[in-house]
């Protein structure tokens, strides 16, 4: 949900591509930031990347000339990532947890009070800012990350995300909320913002 | 939280992080890629997907899949075996043998289950689905108490 393009465009759309490297390299920043950002998991990521990029070579002769590749690739990126979070998941909660990830703990967490500044930073330059705000949104737990980048990256509506994660509208809403002042919090407490939260 | 403040707070989250430009993909990304696509090149047609076969393997594959489906429709609707294979394929002398042996193994195979008293077949399979579940569960104790609890 980058205001700025992803890869370099022209009126007419996107750039023409020479060839699938060239494709990939417009496009490989993109696939991996949304893969990261889901899973939160630079490794998990990478595999997910490769597995999106031999799915757009089997589509290539398409993708290559359509104006909405970047679209294409998004979405699959984003149901690769929430399937593959969803498989492991799955996986694990036998042997680690019983209890479910979405049951959290919020119930036992305090409401957080939260005026918020003007902005979050002041005398930042914009690779202190960039990692700062990478290093906050690792930090949230998965069951707020995930929501919170798919409404706030990927444009999707509360009901959309419930749909796709397979929870309550009620509790997406509560865990994007919980999510953003988790992440204003970080974020204060990293020195950056203007205002302290009141918990 | 007031409705007030959390507009507040969504509006500067979302201007926030819109103005967080693309993580660098790692520099082994594309080079993991285009190794996959040689290695999938480079596999042999039969086991790449059906997409991918050559005209004549397809052609072939789907014609045996018609014969089979056609055979097991009139093994269902009465025809005998033997008649279905000589009927389909009177050239060929093994599939009658092939025929002859899969009844001879099914006739086997049902003697010797029938041999078997119920209550040794129940409980021979509860034993091994109590072993499974006793395996699983060890597993699971141990992976619980060694590795996620480390």
């Amino acid at each position: 949900m980058n205001d700025e393009p992803p890869v370099p465009t022209t009126d007419a759309g996107v750039s023409p591509v020479a060839d699938f490297t060239t494709f990939m390299r417009n496009y490989q920043d993109m696939v991996f930031s949304t893969a990261a950002r889901l899973t939160g998991n630079d490794a998990q990521a990478e595999d997910i990347s490769q597995e999106v990029f031999l799915k757009a070579y089997e589509n290539y002769s398409h993708l290559s000339t359509s104006p909405t590749a970047g679209g294409w690739l998004k979405t699959v990126a984003t149901n690769l990532s929430l399937n593959h979070l969803s498989r492991y998941r799955n996986r694990w909660r036998f042997f680690s947890e019983f209890k479910r990830d979405d049951a959290g703990d919020d119930r036992e967490a305090p409401e957080v009070e939260f005026a918020a500044p003007d902005t979050f930073f002041s005398g930042v330059d914009a690779s202190e800012r960039r990692e700062l705000l990478e290093r906050a949104l690792d930090q949230l737990p998965e069951h707020q990350r995930v929501p919170l980048v798919l409404y706030h990256f990927e444009d999707l509506p509360y009901d959309e995300i419930a749909r796709r994660l397979g929870v309550s509208l009620a509790k997406v809403k509560t865990d994007i909320l919980r999510a953003r002042a988790a992440l204003a919090r970080i974020l204060v407490r990293s020195g950056t913002g203007h205002e302290q939260i009141q918990p | 939280m007031n409705p007030h403040e959390e507009q507040n707070l969504e509006r500067l989250v979302h201007q926030t992080l819109r103005t967080l430009p693309p993580r660098r993909a790692p520099r082994s990304l594309e080079q993991r890629v285009l190794a996959a696509i040689e290695q999938r090149a480079a596999l042999p047609w039969w086991r790449k997907g059906f997409a991918y076969w050559p005209a004549a393997p397809r052609i072939a594959f789907l014609a045996v899949a018609v014969a089979v489906v056609a055979g097991f429709f009139r093994l269902l609707t009465g025809v005998e075996a033997g008649a279905l294979f000589a009927g389909l394929l009177p050239q060929l002398a093994w599939a009658d043998t092939v025929a002859s042996l899969a009844h001879a193994t099914q006739d086997f195979v049902r003697v010797v289950v029938g041999g078997i008293p119920p209550l040794w077949l129940y409980g021979g399979l509860t034993v091994v689905a109590s072993l499974y579940a006793a395996l699983f569960g060890l597993g699971a104790t141990a992976y619980r108490l060694l590795y996620a609890n480390r």
